[in-house]
This record gives structure tokens, sequence and C-alpha cells, in this order.
């Protein structure tokens, strides 16, 4: 099958929103996966060039670049709304399939956009329509948490707007290229400092482990492929090769996985994970050779794959038990072996276990790491692997699936089935690519000369499992799992703003209120005055004039008639008079 | 020296008084108005000839027909149209159908002589657009009054006589100085054909004169601050249809009056009396504004908005440039379309709650939402909201103001922020007061959707899209920028003040 020209896939995602409020009925369900498909017959059927390409004041806007690097990343993202879509099949809330079509289609835009301008508009889509997918869960701490959320997210659009406008200003174009990463200028780092709100890197992150746990079931498995995965793609595209991503990255795979290894709620451990895993791609990024890349990108597909499974899984027990904090489960594999068994090849992808996918990406940007060198960066991306072994692979299911025997007196909701579909479906492909890597590597921008399944790095991951796993055991009474939530960069923020409101707002809303009072009591009441003062002259003043005149000579008139009396002598006595007065005017002035 | 098969503009003014004596054969109030709406819209048809082969580059005059009429005195049949009169004529004959729905089931008696005041009055005002001889244009003009004069006589509120006698006596005041000029171009430049005269050099002694017996006419007309009184009593008493008509063709007369006459004619005049123009045109616009903010009747309201608009139209033609003529033109226009629509929703009220107070009108926004989305949209358009044709008017206005002179573009800021002010203050009331008087009010029907939905389309379209109306203008005023630029500088101005010269002579007939 081709498609003429190019099929933008965001357009049947944008379509599908715009008709969700029409639909009626109880089959509308299976609209929802006609864009999906689309998407994937358009990315695996897309040739390579730019299309829908449109002229706008004096500049050139590309709303379709297809090339090797956008098209790997639409290729899972297709899959993934997918994945995603069929698990949301059960909800009946339009408005969340709505905010969820809009958010695919918003990143679907961010990765074929050619220009600045055109990805800003679909930056800014996804931005407010994954703020729905969290407000949307309708919870009290949902609400709070996605107004952070929305607000974070405005402020990074806004230095990635400044950004572009800027660098319009100093070099007029709005082509989205990539930059010199020695010649970065502060243009760049604005827009820089945009997409790493997006991506999470330390220390713009928090507002990631803040929301996700607060979005819908259905939402955060969305929220977890589109979000980080469209920023490491306009990374990739832009910024690759800028050291600094480099240190920041591995600092980000540190930093998550410590933060995952001491949290409670199963999403929020999740969501620290994708801080970390984010990181490893990030890293990639800014050590920029093409293995990085290759891995970074790898790395990115892989994750959107298990991760949305280990976000799916846990959605399910969250779902079916009621609660994610880890304190509150335990004992579930007897009730659910199912979601154990799916959730534990999330697991094990993501911890880089040989025969998953996790591990043909990962350690290929480790690899690439030390190749070119970075020794201390390899390292600290290894330290990240254990810590995501330990946490991910281990502490969740050990905390959640067994511990301690369930409470007798617990009751499950009944899993729909298309949510296992949706877990088949991904885990089958985590294991696919972990057997067979060429389907991953044959996406990649660059020819991989990279080869998993080698001794040597079968005797690392061995090593490495088996290690963490030993340390596990000896320390399981020790890292139990405790309710509360651990201090992040998030109260920084929200530190911030509440001293903005307090020296800032307060006053100004002060002043404000006063200068509202003296503009009403002051300001309104003159204006009404001096219209009612108008109005009165306008009546009294311009129409006495007027309307005088015209009485006047109505008068003048009636009293000429009371003159015409039809007696001679009256008029002869006038003719004497008038006479008189006229000699006397001329006798005087004469 | 006609372009068309036949002559257009003679079957657009004859075809509504020749179907005017159709009425008399009648019967029944229904027939009459069935009939009157078959003719407008045939007159509207009739029109069509004048879109398609109006020639958009040229800025001579089009469509033109003429011959003798009283050869020993030179008066002559000539008629003509160009760009600043074609949307004058257009706008004309589109009031005419929606005039004929509005007054649906507003007039209840003597619905025969209503609508043949209706037909009598859309000739004698397509006559006064595209007339080119000046007693021409002195019968049409005179001859639109009595219609209007019945219109609200007998028709009107419960201050008829006074309203009828007021705006009758006014305009007759006026055209007394009309007549006094007509006269005086004909001895001085020896025809009555406008074309020719413009063409004539005048001395500037004459065209002081001349332009301040022009200039009180229209004034009045416009109205011009402070020769406005009539317009408010007149359109509160009149109906709907009165009020209608008024506003949106009755006012642009004078304004047409200043382009096609004062400027051109009077040159040298004009440039000379600009200041005191532009002062009394900006007096108008705040004047206006601020007593429509004093007002409770929401009728009195909008004519005093009128007065502030027709200030904005006035300033523009006085500024002499590109712009400000352009923006004058435009808010003749917009002023018809939205003025027009806000008259014809106070009728549709007025039908309901049977007053005109703004207190008896309150909190219909839940429930007459279609009424309040018209009314907001008319409502924003009356204050330039962008989007909107007010919009494209004002702010032409305002370039022009600003290219002028900074100051009187400051000047008229307060205006356009007072407009929004009364707008609003009646919008807020209508749509979210207390409701106090709310009987079961039906919303809008057809025929009402229909009367609002056709000026509504228009005041978006030109608001978004003004390109077209742009294209029929352009021409005739750039032409008439340059001849009265030119015509100024010609005629020198000469040493003796022309009221010196005035009171000397007079002097001299004492002596």
């Amino acid at each position: 099958m081709t498609i003429n020209g190019f099929l933008h896939p965001a357009l049947a995602f944008i379509a599908l929103a715009m008709a969700l409020p029409f639909f009626r009925g109880k089959q509308w369900k299976w609209f929802l996966l006609i864009p999906p498909v689309i998407a994937i017959a358009v990315v695996f059927t897309a040739t390579l060039g730019n299309f829908g390409v449109i002229p706008y004041l004096g500049n050139v806007l590309v709303l379709g670049r297809v090339d090797k690097l956008s098209l790997v990343f639409a290729n899972v993202f297709a899959i993934q709304s997918l994945i995603g879509m069929i698990y949301a099949l059960h909800m009946d809330d339009k408005a969340h399939h709505a905010a969820a079509a809009l958010y695919v289609a918003g990143s679907f835009g961010c990765v074929f956009a050619g220009d600045y301008l055109s990805l800003f508009i679909f930056w800014e889509l996804m931005a407010v329509a994954s703020t729905f997918l969290v407000w949307l869960h309708r919870t009290k701490t949902s609400s709070a948490a996605g107004f952070r959320y929305f607000l974070f997210h405005m402020l990074g659009g806004l230095f990635l707007l400044g950004g572009l406008l800027l660098r319009y200003s100093e070099i007029g174009t709005f082509a989205f290229l990539p930059v010199d990463p020695q010649g970065m200028e502060y243009y760049d780092w604005l827009i820089l400092i945009g997409f790493c709100v997006n991506a999470a890197v330390v220390p713009l992150h928090a507002w990631l482990p803040d929301a996700y746990p607060e979005a819908t079931i259905p939402g955060a498995v969305f929220m977890c492929a589109f979000t980080t995965k469209t920023a490491v793609y306009v990374l990739a595209r832009g910024f690759s090769g800028v050291y600094a991503l480099a240190v920041a990255g591995t600092f980000m795979a540190v930093y998550g996985v410590l933060y995952a290894s001491m949290e409670n709620n199963a999403r929020r451990i999740l969501s620290y994970h994708i801080v970390s895993q984010v990181g490893y791609m990030v890293a990639g990024i800014g050590i920029g050779s093409a293995m990085c890349i290759n891995g970074a990108v790898a790395h990115a597909y892989a994750h959107i794959l298990y991760k949305g499974l280990l976000f799916m899984s846990v959605g399910t027990v969250l779902f079916a038990v009621g609660t994610a904090d880890l304190d509150k489960l335990g004992g579930l594999v007897g009730k659910m072996p199912v979601v154990m068994l799916l959730y534990m090849v999330g697991a094990v992808s993501i911890s880089g276990m040989p025969l998953f996918n996790g591990f043909v990406s990962k350690t290929m940007t480790i690899t690439g790491a030390a190749e070119s060198h970075h020794t201390l960066l390899a390292v600290g991306l290894e330290i990240a692997a254990v810590g995501t072994f330990l946490s991910v692979g281990i502490k969740l299911p050990y905390f959640a699936f067994w511990n301690k025997p369930a409470k007798t007196d617990i009751k499950l909701n009944p899993i729909p089935k298309n949510m296992y579909v949706a877990m088949g479906i991904a885990a089958f492909l985590c294991f696919a690519q972990g057997v067979y890597p060429q389907m991953l590597y044959k996406l990649l921008p660059f020819p991989v000369e990279y080869h998993p399944y080698t001794a040597w790095h079968l005797l690392q991951a061995a090593m490495l499992l088996s290690f963490t796993g030993a340390g596990f055991w000896i320390m399981r009474k020790v890292i139990v799992p405790h309710y509360g939530r651990n201090l992040d960069f998030d109260k920084l923020y929200r530190f911030i703003g509440n001293m903005g409101l307090l020296l800032v707002c307060r006053p100004i809303a002060w002043a404000d209120s006063i200068w509202t009072t003296a503009y009403r009591v002051i300001g309104l009441k003159w204006l009404m005055d001096s219209a009612a003062g108008s109005s009165w002259f306008d009546r009294t003043g311009i129409d006495t004039v007027v309307d005088g005149t015209a009485y006047t000579v109505r008068n003048v008139g009636k009293a000429g008639a009371r003159i015409q009396t039809g007696r001679l002598q009256d008029y002869l006595g006038l003719a004497v008079v008038i006479a008189l007065c006229v000699y006397g005017l001329v006798w005087y002035f004469g | 020296m006609q372009e068309f098969a036949y002559p257009v503009l003679t079957v657009l003014v004859f075809f509504p008084l020749l179907s005017a004596v159709g009425l008399f054969f009648l019967k029944g109030d229904n027939t009459v108005r069935v009939y009157t709406l078959g003719v407008s819209i045939i007159e509207l048809a009739l029109s069509f000839p004048l879109f398609a082969g109006f020639k958009l580059e040229s800025a001579a005059f089009q469509f033109v027909e003429r011959m003798d009429w009283v050869k020993q005195w030179g008066v002559e049949y000539y008629l003509g149209t160009d760009g600043i009169s074609f949307l004058m004529v257009v706008l004309t004959i589109a009031v005419l159908p929606l005039c004929v729905l509005c007054s649906w089931t507003y007039i209840q008696t003597r619905v025969k002589e209503f609508h043949f005041c209706l037909l009598f009055m859309t000739a004698a005002c397509v006559g006064v657009f595209t007339a080119l001889d000046l007693v021409l244009f002195y019968v049409f003009w005179e001859a639109m009054l009595v219609p209007m004069y019945l219109l609200i006589a007998v028709w009107g509120g419960p201050e008829k006589r006074y309203a009828s006698l007021k705006f009758f006596l006014y305009t007759l005041a006026g055209s007394a100085l009309l007549l006094v000029a007509i006269v005086a171009f004909r001895i001085a430049g020896g025809t009555f054909a406008i074309p020719e005269l413009m063409e004539q050099n005048f001395t500037f002694n004459f065209q002081f004169w001349a332009f301040l017996a022009l200039a009180l006419a229209f004034a009045i007309k416009v109205p011009m601050f402070p020769f406005h009184t009539w317009l408010p009593a007149a359109h509160v008493q009149a109906p709907t249809a009165g009020s209608v008509i008024l506003a949106s063709v009755l006012l642009k007369m004078g304004t047409y009056g200043f382009l096609r006459f004062n400027l051109p004619l009077t040159p040298a005049a004009s440039e000379y009396f600009a200041p005191f123009m532009i002062a009394i045109s900006i007096t108008g616009i705040l004047y206006g504004g601020i007593v429509a903010l004093g007002q409770n009747d929401i009728k009195k309201v909008i004519a005093y908005s009128s007065v502030g608009h027709m200030g904005f139209v006035t300033l523009g033609i006085f500024l002499f440039n590109q712009r400000g003529l352009e923006g004058a033109l435009f808010q003749m226009l917009n002023h018809g379309i939205t003025t027009g629509g806000l008259f014809m929703m106070i009728g549709a009220v007025y039908e309901r709650s049977h007053s005109r107070e703004l207190d008896d009108n309150l909190g219909l926004g839940k429930y007459m939402p279609a009424y309040m989305f018209f009314w907001g949209l008319f409502a924003l358009s009356s204050f330039g909201f962008p989007g909107t044709n007010s919009f494209v008017g004002e702010i032409l206005v305002f370039v022009g103001a600003f290219e002028q002179n900074p100051w009187i573009g400051a000047l008229m800021v307060p205006g356009a922020m007072v407009a929004a002010a009364y707008m609003l203050r009646v919008s807020l009331k209508l749509a979210w007061g207390r409701p106090t008087s709310w009987k079961e009010w039906p919303d809008l029907n057809l025929r009402e959707w229909t009367y609002l939905v056709i000026p509504a389309v228009f005041v978006l379209y030109i608001g978004l899209a003004p390109g077209l109306c742009f294209k029929v203008m352009d021409a005739s005023l750039i032409k008439l920028e340059k001849d009265v630029k030119e015509g100024a500088r010609v005629v020198a101005m000469e040493k003796e003040k022309p009221a010196e010269v005035a009171l000397n002579s007079l002097k001299g007939i004492i002596k």
C-alpha cells in the first residue's frame, strides 16, 4: 500500500478528537483504534522527504519532515498509541479519549515538524492535552498536580518560544536544524532549556514524578511514552554532541534510580525510572557518537514499550486493588498471576536482562560511552543499571506480589480483557525485539555495527543481575517501603511559587484593589455624572436654543396675526407710530 | 452615454416608485407586505447589473445617463455612480427588504400607506446618491423628507408630533441654504452639472460662502454637534423601519454631501475650514459618547452613539488623506449595517416588552440566547471590536488621524473608549441584569433570524475580508484626494478676509 504523498498521522488523531462528541450508541469505541492503525500504516509505508511545506509570512513551515530519525520515533509512537488505545478501550469518558488523541497528535506533529514554529504549536498542544489526562483522574490531588504540571510546562514552552523568536530575529529562519555544539548561542541555550523541561532533566524533572502518579490509569500509560520521548527526539535532532547533556544524562540516570529505590508508590517508582532511563538517552545524545545516538534512539524505542508495559501492569493493580502504595500491597501473586508475569517481562526488560529488548538497547549506549573514552559516564550508567534492577526488577514486585500474605478481606475489581490484550502485545514486542535485535536495529538512523549477544556482554549482565539479587536478599528487611513522600526539587518549585505569591502577587493585589476602589468611586462616578450632566445639557441647553427659536418664530407669527384686526383706524395708528419711530432714528443717527 | 443596454440607475430609482402606485390596487395587510417584500427583492435583483458592470479601477462616473430636463434653465436629468456613491446605493437597496421584514408585525395600522412611504423613500434615496445635477439632487433631497416625516408623524411613538416637526424644520432650514448655494454655483459656474463644476476653480471668497452654505445643510443631516438634537427625538419616536432607514441611509446623505460637493467644489475653503470641522467632529465623538452613556432609553443610547460614529466619518473626511477618506467611507457603510441591525434588535425586543427602557428589558441572556448572540455581535461591532466591520473603518480613521497629527489621534482615543463603555453598559444589563419584566417571551422567530443574519454576515465579512470594498472605493478616493489638494493649491487665498469683504459690502448696501 502506498499513500500518495504523506498522510500526517496527527490529522487522523485530531479528526478523532473532533468527531468524538458526535458519536452515539455503544459501538463508537472501535473508532478509537482507527487513527493508530492509520498511523502504523503510514509509518511503515512512508517515503523519505519533506511534505506539507507551507509558505507563511515569508517563511517556510514544514509539517512533514520524514527522515530516518523522525520515522523511528513515529514508528514506536504509532505502535504505542495502538497499545494505549486498546488499554483505554473500556473507558466511557469521551473527554479522556479526546485528550489522549490530541496528545498523541501533538507528539506526532512535533516529530514530523521541520521548523520551530510548527514544533512549538504541537509542543503546546501536547502540554495542554496531557494536562487533561491528569485532571481527568478527578481527585483533589490530581487537580493540584495537574495545575503544577501545566504551569511547569508553560514555563518550559515559554523558554522554547523565547529562544525560537530570538533565534529568528538573529538569523532570520525558523528551520529546525542541528546546532554546532561548539558554537551554541544564547538563544540555543534557551531552546535547550525548553526541551530539557520536557525531557525531565534534573533539576527540571520534578513535575514528572509529581504528575504521573496522579494521572488516570491509561493516561499515565500514554504520558510515560510520549512527552519525554518527544523531548529525546528533539534533543537528538537539534542538540546531539552537546557535552553538558552527557553529564546531565548520567546524573539523571543515577538520581532517578536513587529516588526510585526510596519510593513507596509503585507509579512514582516507575516515574523516577523514567527520569533515570531518559538519562541514558540524554547521555547518549550528549556524547553524540553514531553508536551513542543509535543507542539513545534504540533505548527510547525499547523504553516506550517496556515502560508502557510496566505502567499498564501497575495500573492494572491500581485498577483492581485501588492503591499503588507498596506498604498497602503484598501477596497478590495468587490473585493475579498473569499480571505478575506481564509485569515481570517489563521489569526484566528495563533491567537489561538478555533475551529482552532492554538488553539490546541499554548496553549499546554504555558500550558507546566506554568506546568514546567517557569512562566516568559509563561507570555512572552501570551503577544506574544496578539500581534499576534493584528497584523495579526486585523491590517493586517483591513488595507488591509477595512479601506478606494478601489481606483476606481484599476484594478485587474485575480486570477488563482489553487491558490484558494491550499488555500482551507490549510484552510480546519486548521479548521479540530482545530475541531478534535486527527488528529494532534496522530502524535506527545510523548503520549498526553492534552485537549485543557476545560472551562478555552476557557475562556482564549475569554478574550484574545476580549480585544485585543477592544484595537485595540480604537487605530486604532494611529497605521495607514506608508511606510518605521524599524531598525532591518539587518542594523547591513550590517554595519559589509560594514566595512569588507572597512577595509579588499579594502586594500587587492589594494595590490593585485600592486602585479598583478608586476607579469605581472616583473615576466611574465622575464619568457617569458627566454623562448625566451632558445629557441634561443636551435636553435643556441645546434644545432650549433650538426649540426656543422655533417657538419665538411661532409667537412672533401669532403676535403678527393678533395685530391684523381688520380695523382701518388700528392700521393707521400703527403706521403713524412706526413712521415716527423711523423718523426719530434717522434724525438721531443721521 | 449609456454603458449598459438599459438605463440601470433610472430603473433603480423609478421601479420602487411605480411599484408603490401598485399598492393602492391591493387588498389585505398581508398581501401588501408580501407584495412590498417581493418588490424589494426584485429591486435588489435589478441592482445586479450594477455589480456586474462596475469597473473597479476606474475613478470616472459610471452608468451615466444624461438628457435635458428643463432646457431653458440648463437643468438636466443626469445620473451616475462612482466608488463613493456605489456602496451607498447598494446599502440603500439592501436595507429595504430588511425594513419590510422588521415591520411585519410591528406596523398594524395604515399598512398600505406605510409601505408606500418605504418605497417612495427608497426611490428618493437612490436618487440622492446617484444624481449628478444639482437641481435633480435637490429635488430628491427634498422628496425624501416627506415620507420620513410621515413615517414618524403617523406611525411614531407618543411624542411623534414634536419629533416629526423638529426633524422636518431642522432639515428644511438646512436645505434652504443648500438651495442658495445651488443657485450661486449656477451663476458662478454656468451649469448645474456636478462633474463639470468640479473642473472649475472658483475664487476663494466664493468658495468660503458656498462651503458654509453647503456645510450647514449637510452638518444638520449628518448630524454634527451641535445640530444633532433632532436625531434622538426622531429616532426614539420613529417606528423600527423608520429608525433603520434614518440611521442606515439618511445620515449618510450628509457625509455623502461633504464628499460629493464640499471637497471637490470648494477645495480651498474645505482646507481652510478643516481644523474647525475636525474640532467639531471630535467634539461630536466625545459628546455623543458621553451623552449616550447617560441614557436609560436603549434607542436613545443608539441614537446618540450615531452622533459619535458619524463624528468619526466627518473626521475622516476632513483629514484629507487616503486612509482618512477610506475610513470615512467604510464607517458610513459599517454604521449603516451595524446601527441598522441594532435598531432592528430594539424593535424586536420592543414588540415583546412594549418598552424601550433599559430597566424593563433586563436579564434576557438566559431566556433569549439567540437574541443576545446577535445583540452581542452588533454591540461588539458598534464599538469597533477587531474582526468586525467597524474596526476596519475606525482603525483607518485612526491611522489617518495619527498621520495628520498625533494629537487628533490622541483625542479620538477616549471617544473609542466611551463607545465601549456605553455599549457594554447596555449589553451587560440586557444580558445579565436581574430580570424584572420577562414573561415567557419567545426567542427569535424565523423572520427575525432572517433579517438579523443578513447584517450579521456582513459585519463579519467586511470585518474579516474588507479587500473588495477597498477596491470599489480606492480609485475614486485617490482621485478625490488629488483633486482637493490641487484645487486648494490653485486658488490662492485673497488678502482680504472673506468676513471683512462681506461686512464691507454690507456697509456699502446701507450707505
